[in-house]
């Protein structure tokens, strides 16, 4: 035997078994893309039997001949009919083929075996015209799909392909004289090249499946332990729904169940939908915990024919997302071309909806022992502003208790009441009648009850006179333009500024300068203190207006406080029926801003 | 029991040779001067001019950095240190102090309520909490004057 021959007995066999095979799987689920591929490949197999016996059977009728030219020239048109199943075939070019398939018939009746040339090179056109097609019509197709699906489609793109190249060679002899034997040995190959390339893209063997699904699924494993780690539900969702369409090789939904309202909530292209029982495909899968699948939607759902119509969806797998017995959600796997699903699709599905289960659960864990974690923070802050508080009241206290002992000791013994001692005493006491006004404003302003003193005055005054009663004035200027008068509550704007102005010396280097401005801008009067302190991390920006709330990098043995002053700020702000916010970076300095709104008297 | 007072019990009680009157007249000569550490003005003027008054000499800081620079110009008895203060808080002070070799004994004066827990950390000699009595902290003072005076 030559080698030529061994390779035309080793495709034989292959087309042969590519046929059973093929034939078996279309007979036990008799699906529409199942039998498109046993008719391409059941049509590929017996002409190559046929071929067999006639070279076989030295002598075979012409009726033979013509059947097997037949069967041949129907190959084009199976294939278009397969690429209808997979892609989108326009009904132009299915009437032609069905066309160029009536002609061809007719030509190989009328003209006879052996078909005079112009006759055969015609068929040849026309088949390589529509083989070509096939290949080309798979590519951008590929190019949109991902995965499984997207190498099944590069598969059928060059089986087509080679093919269309399988039929030009099969023309040579006529156009190039003594190639007959090349020619013959050539198609052979070409033709197994193209049916093995078939074969791995319409009818993929399931390892070859799971080869291919296995880096897809590992990295989408691999990312699923981390997301439930991600800031938003919705991330969470988007990745997982993204991950599960990679590994499948389709589009994935994930639908989450909300059993106060009864409705499954999905998300698609960023837009919420719900949906209540019964209405949508999932919902069977959801009820039951099993696994379901449907390749027409259309026909076999027609409760949500509709929807699936309009989203142009032809088949889905749908999987529960359950833990133990508490059912979660459900996740889709849907394609708008049923043969994209085989039967381990399903596993798949259900493996996937396992995934998503354990990182729903996972996350649904971790967002509640944050919530337990805020709690036990909000405890641990007001505990710390307890112990903050206690020791700033006991501070003064401290000066209060020694200096009065130490005046009433003087006295026993004879001697006169020092002045300083007595003025100390006096300080000390405003200090902590200020400390316990600050504590009482903070409670007023955290039960809504502040009630403001509102009076003409000018706020420049104001900013000047905290300012100069500061002991570091000389490092503070006050700007102003324009008028600065309205009706306001003059005690709680000194307070406010001076609290700016205090945190402004305290976070500050000694002798770096403070900027006191005010502004009046349209309906708003803003008032603003900058200093070149340590600034203020953008994360803690925000969080420092609440109460008891200080900066991160504040360390509080070297700037002890209570996180008071910025929230009656912001209370002080607010009751005025304006805003108050902070413009700051790191090691380079802070600006606090205060708008208020212009009041009638302003416009003197 | 007075919670104010602590630490340095059973040591040092031997009674000083040259038993010291109450008001300490004798020692303002030769002794080596106390150092108050506190960021409080008030406190530091209130508690200067009282042990002053007592007899003491008494040298002021105002944080931990300047409380190192003064027992690193002269030899102090030892120091009143408040713990929380800016620039440079007790804790480090104690533990630069004690890193460059100066034994000097420390009483914690704090208004915290961990004032026990923080002496023990910076393995302070005494402690005492703000607001003191003044009887707690002179009997505390003249206990470790007349202890700096026998060593």
């Amino acid at each position: 035997m030559s080698a030529l021959e061994l390779i035309q007995l080793a495709s034989n066999i292959v087309f042969v078994a590519l046929a059973a095979i093929t034939i078996v799987a279309a007979l036990r689920r008799p699906t529409r893309g199942n039998i498109d591929v046993a008719l391409l490949f059941g049509s590929l197999g017996i002409v190559v039997l046929e071929t067999r016996v006639q070279t076989a059977l030295a002598d075979v009728s012409p009726l033979w001949t013509i059947s097997v030219s037949l069967l041949v020239m129907a190959l084009p048109y199976f294939l278009l009919r397969l690429v209808n199943d997979f892609g989108h075939v326009a009904p132009r070019v299915r009437r032609a083929a069905e066309i160029g398939l009536l002609l061809s018939a007719v030509a190989i009746v009328l003209g006879g075996t052996p078909s005079p040339a112009p006759i055969t090179l015609g068929l040849v056109a026309y088949f390589v015209v529509f083989a070509t097609y096939a290949g080309v019509a798979f590519i951008p197709i590929a190019r949109r799909t991902h995965g499984v699906t997207r190498r099944r489609m590069v598969a059928i793109s060059f089986g087509s392909l080679v093919l269309g190249s399988a039929l030009l060679v099969v023309a040579m002899p006529i156009l190039i004289p003594d190639t007959a034997a090349l020619s013959a040995a050539l198609v052979q190959v070409l033709a197994l090249v193209a049916a093995l390339a078939w074969f791995v893209g319409f009818a993929t063997p399931v390892a070859l499946r799971r080869l291919w699904q296995e880096p897809e699924l590992r990295a989408f494993l691999v990312r699923a332990a981390g997301l439930a780690r991600l800031p938003d539900d919705s991330d969470v969702i988007e990745a997982l729904q993204q991950g599960a369409g990679m590994t499948a090789g389709v589009t994935a939904a994930i639908g989450l169940w909300d059993q106060s309202h009864q409705v499954m909530r999905w998300v698609r292209d960023g837009e919420a939908i719900e949906r209540g029982p019964g209405e949508f495909f999932a919902w069977p899968a959801f009820e039951s915990g099993r696994t379901i699948f449907s390749a027409d939607l259309s026909r076999e759902r027609p409760q949500v024919a509709a929807a699936a119509r309009d989203s142009r969806v032809e088949a889905a797998i749908a999987a529960p997302i359950k833990i133990e017995s508490r059912r979660i959600g459900a996740l889709v796997l849907y394609s708008e071309r049923a043969p994209m699903f085989a039967d381990d699709d399903i596993a798949l599905a259900q493996l996937l909806a396992e995934q998503c289960a354990v990182v729903l659960e996972s996350r649904r864990l971790a967002v509640e022992a944050a919530a337990a974690r805020a709690n036990e923070l909000t405890a641990r802050l007001k505990e710390d502003f307890m112990s903050a508080a206690a020791h700033d009241l006991k501070t003064p206290l401290t000066t209060l208790v020694a200096q009065a002992q130490t005046l009433e000791r003087r006295m026993r013994s004879g001697k006169p009441a020092d002045r300083a001692g007595v003025e100390r005493i006096a300080r000390e006491a405003k200090r902590l009648q200020h400390l316990v006004e600050e504590m009482l404003e903070a409670s007023r302003i955290e039960q809504g009850a502040l009630q403001l003193q509102r009076e003409l005055v000018d706020v420049r005054e104001i900013a000047a006179e905290v300012v100069a009663r500061h002991p570091e004035a000389g490092r503070i200027r006050v700007e102003a333009s324009g008028p600065a008068s309205g009706l306001y509550d003059r005690l709680r704007l000194e307070r406010l500024v001076e609290n700016l102005v205090e945190n402004a010396v305290k976070y500050s280097p000694p002798d770096a300068p403070i900027d006191v401005r005010l502004l009046r801008d349209g309906t708003e009067l803003l008032l603003s203190v900058s200093d070149r302190g340590i600034g203020i991390a953008r994360t803690d920006q925000e969080r420092i207006f609440q109460r008891f709330e200080r900066g991160g990098n504040v360390d509080d043995r070297s700037y002890p406080g209570t996180g008071l002053g910025l929230y009656i700020c912001r209370g002080i702000a607010e009751g005025h029926g304006g805003r108050i916010w902070v413009e700051s970076e790191i090691g380079t300095g802070s600006t606090f801003h205060v708008a208020l709104p212009a009041t009638e008297g302003a416009m003197n | 029991m007075d919670p104010a007072l602590a630490a340095d019990s059973g040591q040092s009680s031997r009674p000083e040779r040259s038993a010291a009157s109450p008001s300490g007249e004798l020692t303002a000569r030769e002794a080596r001067p106390i150092l108050i550490v506190d960021d409080d003005r008030s406190i530091l003027e209130t508690m200067s001019d009282l042990l002053h008054g007592e007899g003491y000499q008494v040298m002021t800081a105002a944080d931990g950095q300047e409380a190192l620079e003064a027992i690193s110009r002269a030899p102090v008895s030892f120091v009143l240190l408040d713990m929380r203060m800016p620039r440079m808080d007790g804790w480090q002070f104690a533990k630069t102090a004690r890193e460059r070799g100066h034994r000097v004994p420390i009483i914690v004066m704090t208004a915290a309520n961990d004032a026990r827990r923080w002496a023990k950390e910076i393995n302070a000699d005494a402690y005492i909490a703000k607001p003191f009595d003044v009887e707690t902290l002179l009997s505390l003072v003249k206990r470790f004057s007349e202890r700096g005076r026998a060593n």
